[in-house]
């Protein structure tokens, strides 16, 4: 490599001198920067392709297996709760882009430079959970409504469908979406609070999927709580069983688990050394 | 204008630092110079304000790292060659990096051009080899056009091409009128490249000084003589108010007199002199005798190895 002729100027004559505007450095720059640090990296285009593809191959295989059955079969046969199915898996994925969000700061030591260029660190986690939760609503809803029609055209080939004008069926495909970035800030704010990227997946992954799974498995009364229960049972259901929590109060104990993740990694982003 | 005000760190029971007080002033580059493991890092991260510490402060330009209205215009570091991720290509690293203090997207290019790295700024930072790393975080250092620089071994894992292009950049850079802290624990390199001194061991401030001075007052005034007749010549030394020694080899190394009174001493007692060598220390010898009481990770050299492990013959 040659030698460079420096043309590092004074501060002064030097391309960055102050702007009229801002006068300080604070939430919109941080939205701007955290926007392209998401965009600029393949694992955000690889986990959107694989939560589509994903999410469109589980509806199909859900509503595919719900055809040609005995008409007792489809007692309480809820066909918009059926053609969510492939949402379960943008839970997880999306939850996985919330976890990495942050902890692949730390994995990386990019974390050093994010806090050197803004101190304010309340702006940084800030700026991702704007970024995150809008982000992920817009893919969640674009997806809730999507698989809403794959799943609904496979019914049609024999078995009850639904159709949005239904009572709750609006409702039930609209909050799903929604539903999909609190799995995605509960994600950053475990990802804030465990920093390491394979043990923040992990409690991520215990919190949500083995939860429901494990609990179920000792008692339904217990694991309607469970953030998975809560969205297949509650926020994506048309026809609720007796168990399963009303959508208003799980959709408040899920942004509460929310806020308790987010919280506890403000507080130790503050408090911790980067 | 860097200032560091009884600055304290602690890790369980570990001082890292400890009531560490120094001036970095602008205009000349300051080296930091210290032992692996002696703190320089750690300090260099509590004036970032990316460590707390645990009593004292840090300012630069007379605020709180916290309180910069835009850190990264007055503010720029190279804390190690690993502070990007390794999916971004450079240009994106250096992009949102500028967006975070409105700096403009064209002094991307400029900051890619200065260090050289323009034709790679497309590919994956992860590909970057640790001297093109290097670059990058100097890149980011430059990036806000800042008044104040610190540098964590810039020179690691460059060739030395890179490296005579990091002691003129630092130097053009201090010559701008910029305050430039580089922390090395080399001390042959900051020789080169530095006119102000702060050595560090153990965390505490061990000198705080120009090159020159380090060197002049602490440069050993030691000869070393071969004679056919040692004996002879050390009982002469002796009563001209030498310190002389026999070394291994037979050869005296006297200090308390220069070559030229040795000579002198020589031809009066009419002494055979088969060389007369004055000794300087290195800077290099310098720096290990005030630090070689707070090194933290040493070595044990072979000999001391053999003689602690040699079991009584007999």
């Amino acid at each position: 490599m040659t030698t460079l002729p420096l043309t590092t100027g004074r501060l002064t004559s030097g391309g960055a001198a102050a702007r009229p505007g801002a006068w300080r450095a604070g939430l919109r720059q941080s939205l701007r920067a955290e926007w392209t640090k998401l965009v600029s990296l393949r694992s955000t285009r690889w986990t959107l392709l694989i939560t589509v593809v994903g999410a469109l191959l589980v509806t199909f295989l859900s509503t595919h297996g719900a055809l040609h059955h005995s008409r007792g079969w489809y007692r309480g046969f809820d066909p918009t709760n059926q053609s969510l199915a492939g949402l379960a898996i943008g839970s997880l994925t999306l939850g996985v882009l919330g976890v990495l969000a942050m902890s692949g700061e730390y994995g990386t030591g990019t974390i050093r430079s994010s806090l050197a260029a803004m101190p304010r660190r309340g702006a940084l986690l800030t700026a991702k959970v704007v970024l995150v939760g809008l982000g992920t609503l817009v893919i969640g809803e674009a997806l809730g409504f999507i698989l809403f029609f794959e799943g609904q055209a496979v019914l049609a080939g024999g078995a009850p469908t639904a159709s949005l004008g239904q009572p709750g069926v609006l409702r039930a495909v609209a909050l799903s979406g929604a539903f999909l970035a609190l799995f995605a800030l509960l994600g950053l704010g475990i990802g804030t609070v465990i920093r390491h990227t394979a043990g923040a997946i992990a409690v991520f992954a215990g919190c949500t999927l083995l939860a429901s799974i494990l609990l179920s498995s000792i008692s339904e009364s217990i694991a309607r709580f469970a953030p998975e229960f809560i969205f297949a049972n509650s926020v994506a259901a048309v026809v609720h069983s007796g168990d399963s929590l009303s959508v208003t109060i799980g959709i408040v104990l899920m942004l509460a688990y929310c806020a308790i993740a987010l919280g506890l990694g403000a507080v130790l982003l503050n408090r911790r050394d980067a | 204008m860097i200032v560091t005000r009884g600055l304290t760190k602690r890790y369980g029971k570990t001082v890292a630092v400890d009531d560490l007080s120094f001036t970095v002033s602008p205009g000349v580059v300051t080296g930091f110079l210290g032992p692996n493991g002696s703190g320089k890092s750690t300090t260099m991260r509590m004036v970032l304000g990316l460590d707390v510490p645990d009593a004292g402060s840090a300012y630069v330009n007379g605020s709180a790292y916290a309180d910069l209205s835009w850190p990264l215009r007055e503010v720029g570091a190279l804390l190690d060659a690993k502070a990007f991720h390794p999916g971004r290509s450079a240009r994106n690293h250096l992009r949102w990096l500028a967006q975070t203090n409105d700096i403009p997207p064209a002094r991307v290019d400029t900051v890619l051009d200065i260090v050289g790295l323009t034709a790679v700024a497309e590919r994956r930072a992860g590909k970057f080899s640790l001297g093109m790393g290097q670059r990058l975080g100097i890149a980011s250092a430059l990036l806000g056009d800042p008044g104040v620089l610190l540098f964590d071994e810039p020179v690691n894992g460059l060739d030395p091409e890179g490296i005579r292009w990091v002691r003129h950049l630092l130097r053009d850079l201090a010559s701008e009128g910029r305050t430039v802290l580089v922390s090395s624990h080399l001390i042959n390199e900051m020789a080169l490249t530095a006119e102000r001194l702060v050595v560090i061991g153990r965390g505490t401030l061990i000198a705080e000084t120009s090159v020159d001075d380090f060197t002049s007052r602490h440069q050993s005034d030691a000869v070393r003589i071969v004679t056919p007749t040692p004996q002879r010549f050390v009982a002469a030394l002796s009563r001209a108010g030498a310190r002389p020694s026999v070394g291994d080899d037979g050869a005296i190394v006297a200090s308390g007199l220069s070559s030229v009174d040795i000579g002198e001493l020589a031809a009066q007692h009419a002494l055979t002199v088969h060389e007369l060598t004055p000794l300087r220390a290195s800077l290099e010898d310098v720096f290990m005798e005030l630090t070689s009481t707070s090194v933290v990770y040493r070595a044990h050299t072979a000999d001391e190895a053999a003689a602690s492990d040699a079991l009584p013959v007999r």
